[in-house]
C-alpha cells in the first residue's frame, strides 16, 4: 500500500511540477522577448486539450505502442529517482536502481518512440529521430563523464549514497566537484530538449521532427511524459549536485533554481544545428571533462 | 446594425457573427463544459500562408500582439493543429493542399478564413482560378473580414472562436462530416481529376467511425 | 537417407552440450618425448563450451533446411570437433591443433557460399594463418622458456621475454577477434559466408579469440599487471589492450552506421561489441572480467539471434540491402520481435542483459579510475543506438521498397525456433541477471582465482558500487506500460486507423508509391557532417594493409635475391659446400 501511494505521489508530483515549470518557462521566455506570455497553467491546458481530443489517428499497432512505451519509460524513470533523502516517502523503487541505470532509463522511452515514428512511415519523422540519436551521441559522452567523476568521487553508483554524503551546503558536489557540474550542465540542457540544442523537436517551426505524425491523444501522452521526464532529470541533478532535499518545498526550491539557471542559459543562445551541437559537445564539455579527469584522477593532489 | 455608437467597422461585423451564434452552452454537463473550456484555452494554429494575409500572422505571433497570451501558438504539422487559418485568397492549386491539410487535422478542428478573398473572392471576384467561397469546400468556423484585416481583428476573430468553443457549439468539422458528399461534390467540381486519393476521405463516408 | 543424415547432423551439433554435461576427469595421452596431451574441462573452458553448446544446435537447425548438403554438414561437424578440442586442451599442442582444424574447416565452409569471392576468401585465410603463425611462435617461445607445453603461468621468464610472448599471443588472439587494424577480414567473411554460418562466425568463433585473451592473464605470473606495472588502479599493459578495444569499437561503430548492407552492418557491430570485451579483459579486475564474460554471453545470444533472423529475411526476400526492404513488420512479426529484442540487447538497454554487462564494465572502469576509457566507450555505445535503429527501421518499418519486400512471409520454422528460444533466453537473463552471475560467471571467476561477484537474489546484480534489481525493474516497467495503455483507453474519443500507408503529413502533398519515402540507407549519412566522424570514416586501414603488403614483398624480394634462377647451380653449390664442410669436420675431428 505504501509503495503504491508513494509511486502515485511521485508521478503526480512530477506531473504537477512539470507543467508548472514549463508554464513558468513560457512566461519567462515571453518576458525576455518583451511579451506578456501565456498563463502559468498554459502547459496544463495544452496537455489536457490533447488528451481530450475526440479523434486520434493511428498508423498501426507499433505506432500506438510507441507513446505508451515512452510514457512507461518516463514513469519508470521517475520511480527510480529518489525525490527526497532521509525519508520514507517519494522514494519509489530507487533502492533497486542506481545512477547508471537511471541514465540508461532516460533513453529507453525515446528509443521506444523512435519505433513508432518509424512505423508511421513518414520520412520526416525518421529524420527527426536520426537527429535526436545524433544529438544523444554528442551529449551522452560528456554527461556521463561528468556523472562518472561524481561516482568516482563517492565510489558508488547509488544515488542514495551520493545524496547522503552531501550533508551541508559545503559538501554539495556543486562545490566539492565543480568541474563535474560544469561538464554536465550543457549536456543536461540538451537532454532537456531545451534551446540552444532543441533542433530535434523544434516544437513550432520545423516540420521534420519525431512528432510529425503524432496528433490527438497520442501527442497528449508524449507531452505528459516529456514534462515528467524533465522533472525526473532535474531532481536527479539536484540529488547529485545539490545535496538532495529533505522535504518537498526544499526540493521544489532547489529544482526551481536549477531550472532557472538552465532556462536563463537556454534563452540567451540561438539554436545550433545538429552537427554543430555534437561537435560542440565533443569539444567544449568533453574537453573540460578530460581536463577534469586529468586534474582529479591522474594527479593525486586533486582528489 | 451599422448605426450604433459602441462599435464600428469589423467590430460590428464580429458582434453580428457572435450574436447569431446562439446560446446553447447551458445544455452542457459539467464535464463537457470543462472539456470545452480546456479546448478553447489552447489553440494550436496551422497557418496556411497562401495569400497576402500570411503577412498578418507574423505580428500576431510575435512580441507586439503576442497571441500566445491567449494560448494561441503555432503548430508545425496539421496533425498537431486545432485551427487552420486560411490567410487570404486560395487558388485552385492551393485548395487541394488546404483540403488535404484540413482532413489531416484531428477533431475537434476549426477553420478561420482571413480576409475578404476567402469569404467571397474579394478583389479576385472575377478571377478564373481563384476560389470564391471557401465555405463551399471546407467548413469555415469564423470569418475575419478586411483586406487585409489587422492583427487586432485577427485576435478578435480568435477570441470569438474561443467563445464559440467554450459554449460547446457544434464546430464546422461536424458540418463537414455530416455533409461530406456536398463538400466533396463541390471540391470535385473545381479540382476535377486532381482530387486527392479516395483514402483521404473514405472514412467520412463510413460514418466517420472507421 | 537424407533425413537420416540430417538427424545425424543435428545429433553431432549437440555434441558440445554432451561434452559439457558428461565430461569426467582429465584425459592424458602420452606423446613422444615425455610430453603428453591433456584434455580437461575447467571452468573457463566450460564457459566457452557452454556458449558453443548453446549456439551449435541453433545454427545447425536452419542449416538443415533445404537441399541436402553433405560436405557442409561434414565440415560443420569437423569445425565443432576442432573447437571442442581447442577448448578442452590443457596444453598448447591440443590448443593449436584445435585452432588449425577450426580455421581450415571454417575456411572451406566459407568457400561453399556462392557469394564468396577470391579476395574475401584470401583475406580470411591469410589473416587466420597469420594468427595461427603468431600463436605458433608464441607457443614455441613459451616452450623454449618452460620446456613444457601445458597452459599455466609462466614462472621463469624475464620481463622482456614476457612482453614478447604477450605480444605474440595477444596479436594472434586480437586478429581472431578482429581488432583494428587487423579487422578487414571480418566484414568480408561475415558478409560472404553462407547466411546462417555468419551467425556461427560472429557469435561463436570470435569467442575463441576471447577465450585466448582470457587465458592471457593466467599465463603471466601477476596477470597483466606483471608485465608493465600498474596505472591508476589497473594494469598498464591492460590499459593498452583496453584502448585497442575501445578504439576498435568506436571506429567499427561508425563504420557500421555507414553500411548499406545488413550483414556488413552486423559484422562491424560484432567487431565493436567484441571490442568492449577486449576492453574489459584489459581492465582485468574481477568486476571487469565478470563484465567481459557477461558481454560475451550476451553478444553470443544477440548475434545468433540477429544473424539467424536476417538470414531468414534474406531467404524470404532475397534482398540484403537496407534500401530494398521495409515495412516487414506486418509480414514478419516474429522476425520483428527477434530484431527488437536483439537490438535492445545490442544497445545495452536496461530491461535486457546487455545492460547488466555494460553496467559491470562501466563500474569496473570507474573502479580502475580509467575515466577517459569510460568516456570513449560510452561514445561508441551511444553511437551504437543509431545503427541499432537503422537495423530495425530499414527492414521492418517505413515503406516497402521492393516487390519482394511487399510479398514476403515469415521465415520457415527452422529459422523461427532458434529465434524464439534466443528471445526467451535473453529476456530471462534480463530479468534475472543475478542468476547468470551465480550460475555462469562466478564459477569462471573462481576458476581464474578471482573474487566471485555473487548475487543476493536471482534478480539482483550487486557490486561494491551498488547494483540493480532486474525483477523490480521489469515489473515496474511492465505495470507502468499496462497502466498507461489502460488509462489511454479510458479517455474519451475514437482511434482511427490511417486509410493508407501514404496517409502521411507531407506538407500538404499526397505522396504516392513513386515518392521516395524510405529513409533506409540514407540514415547516418548526414553524420559525416560532424568533423570527427567524417575524419574517422574517410580513413581506412587499406593503406596500412597495402604498406604491409609492400614491405613483405620487398622483404621476400630481398630473400629471393639470394636464390638463382637455375636450381642446378644451387644444388651443385650446396653439395659442394656440404662436401667441404664434411671434409673440414673430418679433418678437424680427426675421426
Amino acid at each position: 500500500m505504501h509503495v503504491i501511494l508513494d509511486a502515485l505521489a511521485m508521478i503526480g508530483l512530477s506531473y504537477v511540477m512539470g507543467f508548472l515549470f514549463y508554464g513558468f518557462y513560457r512566461q519567462f521566455s515571453a518576458r525576455v522577448q518583451r511579451r506578456w506570455g501565456p498563463s502559468i497553467w498554459q502547459n496544463f491546458f495544452d496537455n489536457m486539450k490533447f488528451l481530450l481530443k475526440s479523434e486520434t489517428l493511428s498508423h498501426g499497432p507499433m505506432f500506438f505502442f510507441g507513446p505508451m512505451i515512452i510514457a512507461a519509460g518516463a514513469i519508470t524513470t521517475v520511480l527510480f529517482v529518489p525525490f527526497l533523502k532521509d525519508s520514507d516517502w517519494l522514494q519509489g523503487f530507487s533502492h533497486s536502481g542506481n545512477l547508471i541505470l537511471i541514465v540508461y532509463l532516460l533513453v529507453v522511452g525515446p528509443l521506444g518512440n523512435a519505433l513508432a515514428v518509424g512505423s508511421s512511415g513518414n520520412p520526416f519523422g525518421v529524420m527527426g529521430v536520426t537527429r535526436g540519436l545524433t544529438r544523444l551521441m554528442g551529449l551522452e559522452v560528456p554527461f556521463f563523464l561528468g556523472l562518472a567523476l561524481v561516482m568516482l568521487q563517492h565510489e558508488t553508483t547509488s544515488v542514495h549514497a551520493i545524496m547522503a554524503a552531501q550533508d551541508g551546503i559545503a559538501q554539495w558536489n556543486l562545490f566539492t566537484n565543480p568541474i563535474a557540474f560544469m561538464v554536465i550542465l550543457l549536456p543536461f540542457i540538451a537532454s532537456q530538449n531545451a534551446s540552444p540544442f532543441d533542433v530535434v523537436g523544434a516544437p513550432v517551426e520545423v516540420y521534420a521532427g519525431p512528432r510529425v505524425e503524432f496528433g490527438g491523444r497520442l501527442l497528449g501522452v508524449l507531452m505528459t511524459q516529456n514534462m515528467m521526464m524533465t522533472i525526473a532529470k532535474l531532481v536527479l541533478v539536484v540529488d547529485l549536485f545539490m545535496g538532495g532535499a529533505t522535504n518537498i518545498f526544499i526540493l521544489i526550491a532547489k529544482a526551481f533554481s536549477l531550472f532557472l539557471l538552465t532556462a536563463a542559459i537556454s534563452l540567451a543562445f540561438p539554436r545550433l544545428k545538429t552537427e554543430q551541437t555534437v561537435d560542440f559537445f565533443w569539444k567544449v564539455p568533453l574537453g573540460l571533462g578530460v581536463l577534469g579527469v586529468v586534474a582529479t584522477v591522474w594527479f593525486p593532489w586533486g582528489a | 446594425m451599422y448605426h450604433n455608437n459602441h462599435c464600428e467597422g469589423f467590430q460590428c461585423e464580429q458582434r453580428m457573427l457572435e450574436a447569431s451564434l446562439g446560446e446553447e452552452g447551458g445544455e452542457l454537463g459539467v464535464l463537457d463544459r470543462l472539456v470545452a473550456w480546456m479546448r478553447q484555452r489552447s489553440l494550436f494554429v496551422l497557418a496556411y500562408g497562401t495569400g497576402c494575409g500570411a503577412i498578418e500572422m507574423r505580428p500576431l505571433m510575435t512580441s507586439r500582439f503576442d497571441a500566445e497570451r491567449f494560448g494561441i501558438i503555432g503548430a508545425a504539422t496539421p496533425r498537431q493543429a486545432d485551427v487552420l487559418v486560411i490567410s487570404g485568397y486560395l487558388a485552385v492549386k492551393t485548395l487541394k493542399r488546404v483540403i488535404r491539410s484540413y482532413e489531416q487535422m484531428q477533431e475537434p478542428k476549426y477553420v478561420i478564413a482571413l480576409g475578404s478573398c476567402a469569404i467571397n473572392g474579394g478583389m479576385y471576384w472575377d478571377s478564373y482560378n481563384t476560389i470564391k467561397q471557401v465555405d463551399h469546400y471546407i467548413p469555415v468556423d469564423m470569418y475575419v473580414t478586411g483586406c487585409m484585416p489587422r492583427p487586432e481583428a485577427l485576435i478578435e476573430g480568435f477570441a470569438a472562436l474561443q467563445e464559440k468553443i467554450k459554449r460547446g457549439e457544434p464546430g464546422g468539422f461536424q458540418r463537414y462530416r455530416e455533409n461530406i458528399d456536398w463538400y466533396k461534390g463541390n471540391q470535385r467540381r473545381v479540382l476535377g481529376d486532381n482530387m486527392p486519393p479516395d483514402y483521404t476521405y473514405d472514412w467520412y463516408h463510413a460514418g466517420g467511425t472507421a | 537417407m537424407s533425413l537420416i543424415v540430417k538427424m545425424l547432423f543435428l545429433a553431432v551439433s549437440l555434441s558440445p552440450a554432451l561434452t559439457l554435461l558428461v565430461w569426467g576427469d582429465a584425459v592424458a595421452w602420452p606423446l613422444l618425448g615425455g610430453i603428453e596431451l591433456t584434455f580437461d574441462l575447467n571452468p573457463v573452458s566450460g564457459f566457452f563450451m557452454l556458449l558453443l553448446a548453446l549456439g551449435a544446435p541453433l545454427v545447425a537447425l536452419p542449416m538443415l533446411r533445404g537441399a541436402h548438403e553433405g560436405p557442409a554438414y561434414g565440415l560443420y561437424a569437423l569445425l565443432l570437433l576442432g573447437m571442442q578440442l581447442l577448448l578442452l586442451a590443457g596444453d598448447f599442442i591440443g590448443f593449436f591443433v584445435g585452432w588449425e582444424i577450426m580455421t581450415w574447416s571454417s575456411y572451406l565452409l566459407l568457400l561453399r557460399s556462392e557469394r564468396s569471392d577470391l579476395e574475401g576468401a584470401q583475406s580470411y585465410i591469410l589473416f587466420n594463418l597469420a594468427s595461427a603463425f603468431l600463436l605458433l611462435a608464441g607457443i614455441l617461445g613459451f616452450y623454449s622458456l618452460t620446456g613444457d607445453f601445458r597452459i599455466e603461468a609462466l614462472a621463469s621468464a624475464g620481463p622482456a621475454e614476457q612482453l614478447i610472448l604477450a605480444a605474440l599471443f595477444g596479436g594472434a588472439f586480437l586478429i581472431k577477434v578482429g581488432t583494428l587494424p587487423l579487422h578487414i577480414w571480418v566484414p568480408r567473411a561475415y558478409d560472404q559466408a553462407p547466411d546462417t554460418f555468419s551467425a556461427f562466425l560472429s557469435a561463436l568463433m570470435s569467442k575463441m579469440g576471447i577465450y585466448g585473451l582470457v587465458l592471457l592473464p593466467t599465463l603471466f605470473p601477476q596477470g597483466l599487471a606483471g608485465l608493465l606495472g600498474s596505472l591508476l588502479n589497473g594494469p598498464a599493459a591492460g590499459y593498452i589492450l583496453a584502448w585497442i578495444g575501445v578504439i576498435t569499437s568506436i571506429i567499427a561503430t561508425f563504420k557500421a552506421i555507414s553500411q548499406e548492407d545488413m550483414k556488413r552492418l552486423l559484422a562491424y557491430s560484432s567487431i565493436a561489441q567484441v571490442g568492449y570485451i577486449t576492453t574489459a579483459i584489459g581492465v582485468g579486475s574481477s568486476l571487469a572480467l565478470g563484465g567481459a564474460l557477461f558481454q560475451a554471453l550476451v553478444h553470443t545470444l544477440v548475434k545468433l539471434l540477429l544473424f539467424i533472423t536476417f538470414a531468414g529475411i534474406i531467404l524470404q526476400t532475397g534482398q540484403r540491402r537496407f534500401n530494398d526492404l521495409g515495412h516487414l513488420i506486418d509480414r514478419m512479426p516474429i522476425a520483428f520481435f527477434a530484431v527488437l529484442i536483439g537490438i535492445i540487447g545490442l544497445a545495452g538497454m536496461p530491461p535486457l542483459p546487455g545492460f547488466a554487462a555494460k553496467y559491470l564494465i562501466f563500474v569496473a572502469l570507474i573502479d580502475a579510475r580509467w575515466l577517459l576509457l569510460l568516456a570513449a566507450m560510452l561514445l561508441s555505445s551511444t553511437a551504437a543506438f543509431i545503427y541499432c535503429y537503422k537495423l530495425i527501421y530499414a527492414p521492418f518499418l517505413g515503406h516497402a521498397n521492393s516487390p519482394e519486400a511487399k510479398a514476403a512471409t515469415e521465415a520457415p520454422w527452422p529459422y523461427l525456433v532458434p529465434q524464439v528460444m534466443l528471445m526467451g533466453l535473453l529476456v530471462l537473463l534480463g530479468i534475472f541477471p543475478g542468476l547468470a552471475i551465480e550460475l555462469v560467471i562466478d564459477p569462471v571467476l573462481i576458476g581464474l582465482g578471482m573474487a566471485a561477484l555473487g548475487a543476493p537474489s536471482p534478480g539482483e546484480l550487486a557490486t561494491a558500487y551498488g547494483g540493480y534489481d532486474g525483477v523490480v525493474l521489469m515489473s515496474v516497467f511492465g505495470s507502468a506500460f499496462m497502466i498507461v495503455t489502460g488509462l489511454f483507453f479510458l479517455l474519451r474519443g475514437r482511434m482511427r486507423r490511417a486509410g493508407s500507408a501514404y496517409d502521411l503529413s507531407f506538407a500538404g502533398e499526397v505522396p504516392t508509391a513513386e515518392t521516395p519515402l524510405h529513409y533506409g540507407a540514407g540514415m547516418g549519412r548526414e553524420l559525416r557532417r560532424i568533423p570527427l566522424v567524417d575524419w574517422i570514416l574517410s580513413r581506412t586501414t587499406t593503406r596500412f594493409q597495402a604498406g604491409l603488403t609492400r614491405q613483405s614483398l620487398a622483404a621476400s624480394g630481398l630473400l629471393g635475391g639470394l636464390y638463382r634462377r637455375d636450381p642446378q647451380t644451387w644444388i651443385l653449390l650446396a653439395v659442394l659446400l656440404f662436401a667441404v664442410a664434411l671434409t673440414l669436420m673430418l679433418l678437424a675431428g680427426g675421426l
